[in-house]
């Protein structure tokens, strides 16, 4: 077994975990926490994407051992009690998303994007999520919502096309 | 995944110094960015899966990018997006950054490293043509100590290369008379994103602008012969050729001749061969808009 010790939404957390383990199991299975979804299990399709350090990550290809003192984000880190965090919000209020399985991953994605660019083209918001498989949507709609949320933080007011 | 043991390296040396221990007893694996490694071991067969992993994720001193007596030194753990972002290779091989950007996704791009795309060694690897092209040299460090090869020949066919089980490739060396050559590099996929290229090319070339020749031509070909190859009878029949439309045009027929593409499940040969020589002809097109930019700016 191996013993990790990591920051998880803000809190030390520790596990003894199997060496094989990946980081999404060891949030899943050990913390609980099941917002971060387990998809194709390659690095593919980003259902599992957290943010490591600042940056957006494959979960399902990251060992849990390798995330021994560092920093993670995951979608359960995002929300207050009292408020949704403005893209988990934008995507309700714009319906961004249909079924929901790629939901957790593409907010994390569009989280990490934002925390470096706040003002992202929308080529550059696809680029982003091309990590991202949603095979319901055909993505306009979370576009909308990651440039209101861009334009929101820059304090400009909402486009009068969307909504 | 079926089980294995965990080591985590220090640095390079304790690395190398782990591998010796363990490589004569066990199946041995090196854990670099994981993009590739986990997702193969997630379908490895029992005969195929490692009894130790050897996790060189934390040794920092493989993380560097600089520019030294010998060239510019890329460290074998730095990412694509550390690629795509660092200044000196922005400034100095465009080309680099192009072709990083053609990697996976971003997910991908910020864990997966130099180092491991090169010496996961698929034929398509959109690391290899934009280096091969500019002669680049890889440095692998053993028991016995460091040894140098160039690139072209560290790829040695479809998933193999010429890394010894107890050797590290540490850096990725783009020789100091290439630094600033001006070079292009073009990847044709199915998709914009997480595509394998079906034909990757990359270009570098020297002009002399007194007699508008190219000088030191070189063309790298991806995804269409067992590693990446030179494609050297057009590399030749550039070689001191006065610049122009036609000269480029024919260096991508010849080119073709250079690989042996394979019909599969993307692409016909024929389709890639097309490919080849349409590539071959812009990335040369681009590296010496290139090399006409980098002039303009300077006079």
């Amino acid at each position: 077994m191996a013993k990790v010790t990591l920051t998880v939404n803000g809190e030390i957390r520790s596990a003894s975990v199997p060496p094989e383990t990946t980081l999404l199991k060891l949030l899943r299975e050990e913390f609980g926490l099941t917002g971060s979804k387990l998809g194709c299990d390659v690095g593919d399709c980003g259902a599992c994407t957290v943010i490591v350090d600042g940056k957006s990550v494959n979960s399902c290809l990251m060992l849990a051992v390798q995330a021994d003192g560092r920093d993670v984000l995951t979608v359960e880190g995002l929300a207050t009690m009292e408020h949704l965090h403005p893209l988990q919000q934008l995507f309700e209020d714009k319906g961004s998303l249909q079924c929901g399985f790629c939901g957790p991953g593409v907010i994390m994605s569009a989280k990490a994007l934002l925390d470096e660019n706040p003002d992202p083209t929308e080529q550059e918001i696809r680029d982003a999520l091309a990590g991202n498989l949603c095979r319901c949507t055909g993505y306009s709609k979370m576009i909308e919502a990651i440039q209101a949320v861009a334009r929101a933080g820059r304090g400009e007011p909402a486009a009068k096309s969307v909504v | 995944m079926r089980a294995f043991e965990v080591v985590s390296a220090r640095d390079a040396r304790h690395a190398v110094a782990l591998l010796a221990e363990r490589v004569p007893t066990a199946k041995v694996k090196v854990l670099a960015g994981g993009t590739d490694l986990l997702a193969d071991l997630k379908f490895a067969s029992s005969s195929h899966a490692p009894d130790v992993v050897i996790d060189i994720s934390r040794a920092r001193e493989l993380g560097n990018i600089s520019l030294t007596d010998e060239g510019l030194s890329i460290g074998a753990l730095v990412t694509h997006t550390e690629i795509m972002r660092s200044p000196i290779i922005r400034d100095l091989f465009p080309a680099l950054v192009d072709a990083a950007h053609t990697i996976g996704a971003v997910q991908t791009r910020n864990l997966g490293t130099l180092g491991g795309n090169l010496v996961t060694a698929v034929p398509s690897v959109d690391s290899g043509p934009t280096l091969v092209a500019l002669d680049a040299r890889v440095t692998l460090l053993g028991p016995a100590g460091e040894r140098s090869m160039p690139l072209a020949d560290f790829f040695v066919g479809p998933r193999r290369t010429a890394l010894k089980p107890d050797e590290l490739l540490v850096e990725i060396l783009i020789p100091k008379e290439n630094l600033g050559k001006p070079a292009c590099f073009l990847k044709f996929g199915l998709r914009k994103g997480q595509a394998l290229a079906l034909v990757n090319v990359a270009a570098s070339v020297w002009v002399d602008w007194d007699t508008q020749a190219f000088v030191a031509p070189r063309i790298a070909l991806g995804a269409v012969a067992p590693k990446v190859i030179h494609a050297s009878t057009a590399e030749a029949y550039l070689e001191g050729r006065a610049i122009d439309q036609e000269a480029m045009a024919e260096a991508g027929r010849l080119a073709v001749g250079d690989a042996k593409p394979i019909n599969d499940f993307r692409a016909s040969a024929e389709y890639r061969r097309d490919l080849i020589a349409v590539l071959t002809r812009r990335a040369l097109e681009g590296a010496y808009g290139l090399a006409q930019k980098w002039r303009s700016e300077k006079t």
